[in-house]
């Protein structure tokens, strides 16, 4: 490959990396922008003034913090729930032969595909006869569910990864069974549980539909806290911006921390057996 | 033989011996636990939690959503309970509605424009990321990390400020480059002008998962295949037919399927835009479902949609699922 074309594809690329990067530095750049640039007709691509008063404005709107409260609930407690029963499940799928195994890993296949979007219905009369609407278990059982099929079949990936010579080893050594799984095979899964919990996580965080559904009053997640700040508040752009960008840290905080996991996350769940 | 094969065994080639326990007492309790825990039940025991919670929260759903779609469901008989088979009168009804087939319509090509832009940026973006500079690599990769982290709702809410009609930052680029015709245009006016911003928003979402799954698959083409190709004196375009794109050919179909079935349910931003508007221009099935069900209590008709969506879903997700079968034969 020549010199100018290698250079001509990284120029084509820096592009690239400022199309991606753009809105969220716009995002940031709004945030900060005192709130008589933001509404003007100038070209300012870069923010004149520092001001962090659309965070205090923004943190301080009412509903922000009650619905950052709900969606760090829903989302943690939907993520151990999927992680302990995901867990429990993968070790069979993974290490052991018994009958009807084909059976339940197809299960876990084909649930992986449900498609959660069109049965909003169903779920919803579901979540009404338990009584569940307009709280926040409601949500947090179909979270849970969601990310169940997919939590057991990479954790049965990750498990199935761990050569089974080292428990055996353990065992021979004197370990019990559940000492070997305890100590030699849960240390070796960490990457794997935090991968899984971070997208199971991410997952959740995002979610639009059902939060939008079942839950009512001001009760809110931030997705749909936010889908209403724009048309409530209307132009205080600084404000909207702020609360995105409160509402973006954790993931991006995430993502970095499994940056390496990101695309064998998705598709060894995906695609890989 | 045949017992020891249906007692549960590590999938090694040597089961260890059973560890006996010698030194337990026998008390009751202690000996259900044990016969619980034993080799033949504990499978079961363990895949117990799982299989509950999938076929309760997904297969009764998956039923009802089917029973529900034959029954008059409105708001009386949601509060009464009453059960009212109507047979197939929902889907008659839907499927003479001249909304439901526009958003059809509408919910396809908009599926399809999600899927080719995508793919087709993602493919470009992997294949342009093996030629680039080191550094320029990681920032790109940097760039599109910080676009996949971003929520679906942080980042429509950026969209919507980017192309908002007075003060976007779109509109006066625009009309600083010269196109004047820009200045206050209202991108939200019509709805195919919402369709393609949605299509933009989903594009710039989904291409940072295409291109780093795809990039990994350019980067596990064997080296000395290009080497042979050289030697043979093909031209990069021969290169890439026979080289770069047979060793691509079975992960972009993959990202295809996934782009398929993710793009095909799309309801956050849609909604999050302009709820379906101005007056339906941007509604697809996934808000046809939302509006019918939720915001006016038809749950049977709404039911009759969700149905129609899961055969679409179904026939998708079939190729997909052949797909992740091959795969897996290879275990």
């Amino acid at each position: 490959m020549g010199r100018t074309k290698k250079r001509l594809v990284s120029a084509v690329g820096l592009l690239v990396a400022l199309l991606f990067a753009f809105p969220i530095y716009w995002m940031v750049a709004t945030a900060l922008k005192p709130a008589n640039q933001l509404l003007s007709d100038d070209y300012d691509l870069v923010p004149l003034g520092l001001t962090f008063q659309h965070f205090v404005d923004g943190i301080g709107k009412e509903g922000f913090l009650s619905s950052l409260e709900n969606s760090v609930i829903v989302a943690l407690a939907a993520v151990a729930f999927a992680l302990i029963a995901g867990l429990l499940a993968a070790v069979p799928l993974a290490r052991l032969r018994f009958r009807g195994r084909k059976g339940f890993l197809l299960l876990v296949l084909v649930a992986q595909m449900a498609p959660f979007e069109a049965l909003l219905i169903p779920m919803f009369l579901m979540i009404r006869s338990f009584d569940l609407l307009h709280a926040l278990p409601g949500l947090i059982l179909v979270y849970f569910a969601a990310a169940l099929p997919f939590t057991a079949w990479t954790l049965r990936g990750f498990v199935k990864g761990i050569p089974v010579d080292l428990e055996e080893a353990a065992m021979v050594d004197g370990c019990g069974r559940w000492a070997a799984f305890r100590r030699v095979t849960l240390p070796l899964l960490g990457p794997g549980l935090v991968a899984t919990s971070v997208f199971s996580f991410v997952t959740a965080w995002n979610e639009f539909l059902y939060a939008l559904t079942f839950l009512q009053n001001g009760n809110v997640t931030l997705p749909v806290w936010l889908s209403s700040f724009v048309s409530v508040f209307g132009t205080d752009w600084g404000g909207a911006m702020a609360a995105s960008t409160v509402f973006t840290l954790p993931v991006l905080v995430f993502f970095l921390f499994v940056q390496r996991n990101l695309v064998s996350g998705v598709t060894a769940g995906a695609v890989k057996g | 033989m045949s017992v020891t094969t249906k007692a549960a065994v590590p999938a090694g080639t040597t089961p260890p011996a059973p560890r006996s326990t010698v030194s337990d007492g026998g008390s009751g309790i202690g000996r259900f636990v044990r016969r619980l825990f034993s080799q033949r039940t504990l499978p079961y025991l363990l895949l117990l939690p799982a299989t509950a919670t999938i076929l309760v929260m997904l297969g009764w759903p998956v039923l009802s959503v089917f029973l529900t779609s034959f029954q008059k469901l409105d708001l009386g008989e949601l509060v009464s309970g009453k059960v009212v088979w109507n047979g197939l009168d929902n889907f008659r009804n839907i499927l003479t509605d001249d909304v439901f087939w526009a958003d059809t319509l509408r919910t396809v090509l908009f599926t399809a424009a999600c899927v080719v832009c995508t793919v087709g940026g993602g493919l470009l973006v992997a294949l342009l990321m093996k030629h680039m500079h080191g550094w320029v690599r990681v920032v790109l990769q940097l760039a599109l990390v910080l676009a996949w982290a971003m929520p679906i709702l942080a980042a429509t809410t950026v969209f919507q400020w980017m192309f908002d009609q007075n003060y976007g930052i779109l509109n006066k680029t625009l009309v600083e480059l010269g196109f004047t015709g820009y200045h206050h245009y209202s991108w939200f006016q019509t709805g195919l002008s919402t369709m393609t911003v949605i299509v933009i928003l989903i594009t710039w979402q989904g291409i940072p998962f295409v291109a780093f799954t795809l990039y990994a698959g350019v980067l596990g083409v064997p080296a000395d295949l290009y080497e042979a190709a050289g030697l043979d004196g093909a031209s990069s375009w021969q290169t890439f037919r026979a080289v770069t794109w047979t060793a691509l050919r079975p992960l972009v179909n993959v990202v295809i399927f996934l782009s398929l079935l993710w793009d095909f349910k799309v309801f956050t931003q849609v909604w999050a835009i302009r709820m379906g508007g101005p007056d339906g221009g941007s509604q697809t099935l996934p808000v046809l479902q939302y509006l019918k069900g939720i915001a006016t209590s038809h749950f049977g008709a709404a039911a009759a949609v969700s149905v129609i969506m899961i055969l679409c879903l179904v026939v998708l997700t079939a190729q997909n699922l052949r797909l992740m079968l091959r795969t897996e034969e290879v275990d």
